[in-house]
């Protein structure tokens, strides 16, 4: 019973992770970078919600208008920050995530404050019972629309001409302008559809924590479940981000009595390290084919 | 007479000479005279700031081995500073050694640590093994925070006052002529290891790896060699670190720590020494020169008084990592290359 | 190869006979002019814990910006310097370096929180900053530091209280314990001083659980106590943790008493979790923004003259209190305003009234130890804040 109720709260927590994890995963299939602003695209994302429903605009509008923003806000990120760096080592476009990252937080601190706020859930207090398992209704939808994501990304990247142009695109960028692929559009696409998945789990994650600035350092929690699944596997991030919210929730309601506690935040890092030992390329992850 | 237009060198030995021509020996003169009387020309703090610089610069270049000369990307880095510092203290304040023991064998333990993540990540590639290496850095900051028997937990520990021949070091200039030996030590050492043959058999594994196997360069020799080397510096930076702060604890080494030293080597230039250096400084200093320049605005524009908010320097920092990158992505080291370049070949532009 | 040698030994030679050159001589009367007085404090302002320290900042400038006003203090002017550290232990060190060796500050009034002190200490020792830290642990007065003076009721004290009550005034059958405590030095502490309270009084402690201070989720910690059957949970970490506690406790429908200390205990715990902290009691040694005393008085008036509407408002009263302690110890000291004659000054307070701020103050040159006394607050859901449930207790003598 309380094995089964930590799982389902992992579960839970897991499709917040598993959203997070997808939007890493969408960027790093469109361009083959990791993105390490994501945490701050989530948190913006969040504070815009938040601001939005306080203005007395009604959840149901809230949501589409914040995922626009965060659209708008991720086309103008690759625009800036993303496009001058075409072309060059993946790393040094890692390191400009980086700059942005704390770029974002400060500037999230000085426009939207630093104090915590709490975000006025919409869904009612009083959480499902289910066969005697408690469920809280935004975990419910968090899970609902994590699922219903995957489906639609699945079929966008095997099938629509602009998923397969984004494969093509971060498989080999020469290549794929050789073969007509407009990279520019591909670019913008894939950030903006990046950032509105971030919108998503920051709107997932406010309702569930107290919101501040510190709501970016989640992403971090996040990378295990984006490498376990491996880099460019989107069921792979949803499989991950949910195996890591279950091992965490079961390693903090097992382990941490007995090792002392914190056991719960060290665990998917840990098993991530085992799992790449074995895994190099993590459990979905396409081998790098390498050419000498 | 045919006139000499460019220096020639005629043996191995003057090709992989350091300082090659009576010019760059003079600047180096002058530069070292003026690292010797730094402490008399500004005040304490900014002697506190060149030993922060000092020990970047060190873990740095020790990054800057594993990740730029050999390709393999750790964002780990901190934790082997915190296994460096933390044995440099077990023995220091536990045993009582003297620095010539601690930082040495904490530099040791930590090299130690290195193969032994080193051996394990060696099929790993790219992204993947950075995540493999942050896994490693969470996981020794968790012991460390929880081992309280070893570490002190969260109290941290303490670690005493360097003691040179009787001499304590307890003020910030003494400190920092110590920590000058020690770094100018390092990079000499470091500079050796690159240009000669070990440091070309790193570039070959980060440049054609499985060519390099095929000429006979041994991989697993040499990624582990360089993981060890690398953490080597680590550690020393680590004790080091743990002299200057007088206590240390395990959230002075966290991921963000990792992070930031990844980007000193990064906006610094990877694969170059100097560039390490360029790059430690900078993320030492960039923070502090912001405040000022941003105070002495403060000062001379009267809109501004009181409207000055501690975030701006943070965003500003942020902000000028992204322009360096977007405008030099070869990092502060190509802009020295290009200036160097543009001073030796003037009035000509190339 | 061989010319490089030679340089390195000679850079070698050189540098160590310069180990011996003198540290620079520490001016006296720092800080201090015949019309100023210069002081500066650390406190967190950037980042993600900026919460937990703007108020007191604003606070602590607010008040000597109110002291100015009314002249200063001996006909000196109050100048003050706030050097963020972002709750970060290495930032904290350096900003003291930069208050004390580039402004010349007289004195650094608060270094931050416990991890930043600790790793002050060195400075703290060598610069002779006196000092009301943010940091109530048992070795920071025991043995006595010289410039270390107390803020409140130490956390031993606070929680020794709390388990006091528990056994002498809850009325319960069967108690039963949790501990939700952080991995840092203040919540190892807290949980330390409950088990052995407890073990005291035979109340068993039934679970101890970690809750880091960004958690992202309580489910597993809430889920844990549950089973373990515990009906009383006392908490050792700052106030967001425990808002993100209260309100996933309300999802599973699990309704324990809850405890929790004096950083924790503050009107915006009952603003943020609503009817989440109706079981919420909180140790706390600073006056609730509602009283009537002249000192809370004041401090609304401060906050109004400067137009400040502190979220978290017990971190603000604490920050006038201690800018208040601080302005009359420069007072006592007079006109030869020193590190040291400042020291000497504050140890002369003999119940100084900070007008229901704080409870009387007294130091004394054997003991910077703060007043044993505590006040349990507990939660009023309809009003929005906390309300007085007991009055001044010390932990009893067992």
């Amino acid at each position: 019973m309380y094995f089964l109720e930590l799982v389902i709260s992992g579960i839970a927590v897991g499709s917040l992770y598993a959203l997070i994890a997808m939007g890493f995963v969408l960027i790093y299939k469109g361009t083959g970078v990791i993105n390490f602003a994501q945490g701050e695209a989530i948190m913006v994302a969040a504070f815009i919600a938040y601001y939005l429903v306080g203005f007395g605009v009604p959840f149901w509008l809230a949501v589409p208008l914040t995922l626009v923003a965060s659209a708008l806000l991720g086309a103008l990120t690759e625009r800036l920050v993303i496009r001058p760096m075409l072309g060059e080592p993946v790393f040094s476009v890692v390191m400009v995530t980086i700059g942005l990252s704390i770029f974002l937080r400060s500037m999230a601190g000085i426009v939207f404050g630093h104090h915590n706020y709490v975000f006025p859930s919409p869904f009612p207090v009083e959480p499902l019972h289910v066969g005697g398992i408690v469920l809280s209704h935004n975990h419910l939808w968090s899970m609902i629309i994590s699922f219903l994501l995957m489906l639609l990304f699945f079929f966008f990247f095997k099938f629509a001409r602009l998923g397969l142009g984004m494969r093509a695109t971060a498989n080999d960028q020469d290549t794929a302008t050789l073969m007509g692929i407009n990279i520019k559009k591909v670019y913008a696409l894939t950030w903006g559809i990046s950032f509105v998945v971030a919108g998503l789990a920051g709107v997932g994650l406010a309702n569930v924590m107290v919101l501040n600035v510190g709501l970016a350092f989640v992403a971090i929690s996040a990378f295990p479940a984006v490498i376990l699944g491996g880099l460019e596997s989107i069921p792979g991030a949803i499989i991950g981000g949910l195996a890591i919210g279950i091992l965490e929730n079961l390693a903090g309601g097992y382990l941490d009595q007995i090792v002392g506690g914190g056991v719960k935040d060290v665990t998917p890092f840990a098993v991530l390290f085992l799992v790449l030992m074995i895994r190099p390329y993590g459990l979905f992850g396409t081998k790098e084919v390498e050419r000498v | 007479m045919p006139i000499r237009s460019k220096t020639f060198c005629e043996s191995y030995h003057e090709d992989i000479k350091l300082l090659d021509t009576i010019w760059s020996k003079c600047w180096m003169v002058l530069f070292i005279l003026g690292l010797l009387i730094l402490p008399y020309i500004t005040d304490t703090y900014i002697v506190y700031m060149v030993n922060l610089s000092c020990i970047a610069v060190v873990a740095s270049v020790g990054l800057n081995i594993l990740t730029g000369f050999t390709g393999q990307i750790s964002l780990g880095h901190a934790a082997f500073l915190a296994i460096g510092a933390y044995t440099a203290a077990l023995l220091g304040e536990g045993l009582g050694m003297p620095f010539w023991i601690t930082l040495p064998a904490g530099g040791l333990v930590s090299a130690a640590a290195g193969i032994l993540v080193g051996i394990p990540c060696l099929r790993l590639k790219g992204l993947y093994l950075a995540m493999a290496t942050m896994s490693f850095g969470v996981m020794v900051e968790y012991v460390l925070i929880t081992w309280r028997g070893l570490t002190g937990g969260e109290r941290g520990m303490y670690m005493p006052e360097v003691n040179v021949l009787g001499h304590v070091l307890d003020t910030d200039e003494s400190m920092y002529y110590f920590l000058l030996c020690i770094t100018a030590l390092m990079i000499i050492v470091a500079k050796n290891i690159i240009r000669t043959r070990v440091g070309r058999a790193f570039i070959a594994v980060r440049d054609r790896d499985i060519a390099a196997e095929v000429m006979g360069v041994n991989l697993t020799g040499y990624k582990v060699t360089a993981f060890a080397l690398s953490s080597f510096y680590a550690g020393v930076a680590g004790g080091m670190y743990a002299y200057v702060m007088g206590h240390i604890h395990p959230e002075h080494f966290t991921l963000m720590s990792s992070i930031e030293y990844l980007a000193m080597i990064v906006i610094g230039g990877l694969g170059s020494i100097l560039g390490s250096i360029f790059g430690a400084i900078f993320i030492v200093a960039a923070p502090e020169g912001i405040k000022l320049l941003a105070q002495g605005l403060e000062s001379l524009i009267p809109a501004m008084q009181g409207r000055y908010d501690e975030e701006w320097n943070i965003a500003v920092f942020g902000l000028l990592i992204m322009l360096f990158l977007i405008f030099e992505p070869g990092g502060l080291n190509a802009i020295w290359q290009r200036i160097k370049v543009g001073f030796k070949n003037w009035p000509f532009t190339y | 190869m061989r010319n490089k040698g030679r340089l390195a030994g000679i850079t070698a030679l050189v540098c160590m006979v310069f180990f011996l050159s003198a540290g620079l001589a520490l001016a006296s009367g720092r800080g201090v002019t015949d019309d100023s007085v210069e002081l500066g404090f650390v406190l967190v302002k950037t980042g993600p814990v900026a919460a937990l320290g703007i108020p007191q900042g604003n606070a602590m400038i607010d008040y000597m910006k109110y002291i100015n006003e009314k002249g200063g203090i001996n006909g000196r002017k109050i100048k003050v310097l706030w050097e963020d550290d972002g709750f970060h232990a290495p930032k904290a060190v350096a900003a003291v370096k930069k208050l004390i060796t580039r402004d010349k500050v007289l004195t650094v009034m608060t270094t931050g929180g416990t991890n930043q002190t600790i790793a002050n200490m060195k400075n703290i020792k060598r610069y002779k900053i006196v000092n009301i830290p943010n940091a109530m642990s048992l070795e920071f007065f025991d043995p006595l530091n010289p410039y270390i003076f107390a803020l409140g009721a130490l956390y031993e004290w606070q929680y020794q209280v709390i388990v006091d009550y528990i056994n002498d005034d809850l009325k319960m059958k069967d108690k039963r314990i949790g501990v939700v405590y952080t991995k840092k030095e203040y919540g190892k502490k807290g949980l330390d001083s409950v088990k052995k309270r407890a073990a005291k009084y035979n109340i068993p402690v039934v679970a101890e659980l970690v809750l880091p201070t960004g958690a992202v989720d309580a489910s597993s910690q809430v889920l844990a106590l549950q089973k373990a059957g515990a009906n009383i949970v006392i908490t050792c970490d700052v106030l967001p943790p425990i808002i993100s506690f209260l309100k996933t406790a309300e999802k599973y429908n699990y309704w324990p008493k809850v405890f929790g200390f004096n950083w924790a205990t503050d009107d915006l715990l009952v603003k943020a979790c609503g009817p989440a902290a109706k079981n919420y009691i909180g140790a706390g040694f600073v006056g609730s923004w509602t009283d009537d005393t002249p000192g809370i008085k004041l401090v609304r008036e401060i906050a109004k003259k400067y137009n400040r509407k502190p979220k978290l408002s017990s971190l603000y009263i604490g920050g006038i209190g201690v800018s208040m302690l601080f302005a009359e110890g420069i007072k006592r000291a007079g006109k030869d305003l020193t590190p040291d004659t400042l020291k000497d000054a504050l140890e002369t307070f003999r119940d100084f009234d900070t007008g229901g701020i704080f409870p009387l103050v007294t130091y004394t040159s054997k003991s910077h130890a703060p007043a044993k006394k505590v006040k349990l607050f507990k939660a009023d859901v309809e009003k929005k804040c906390l309300v007085p449930l007991t009055g001044w207790r010390s932990p009893k003598d067992l």
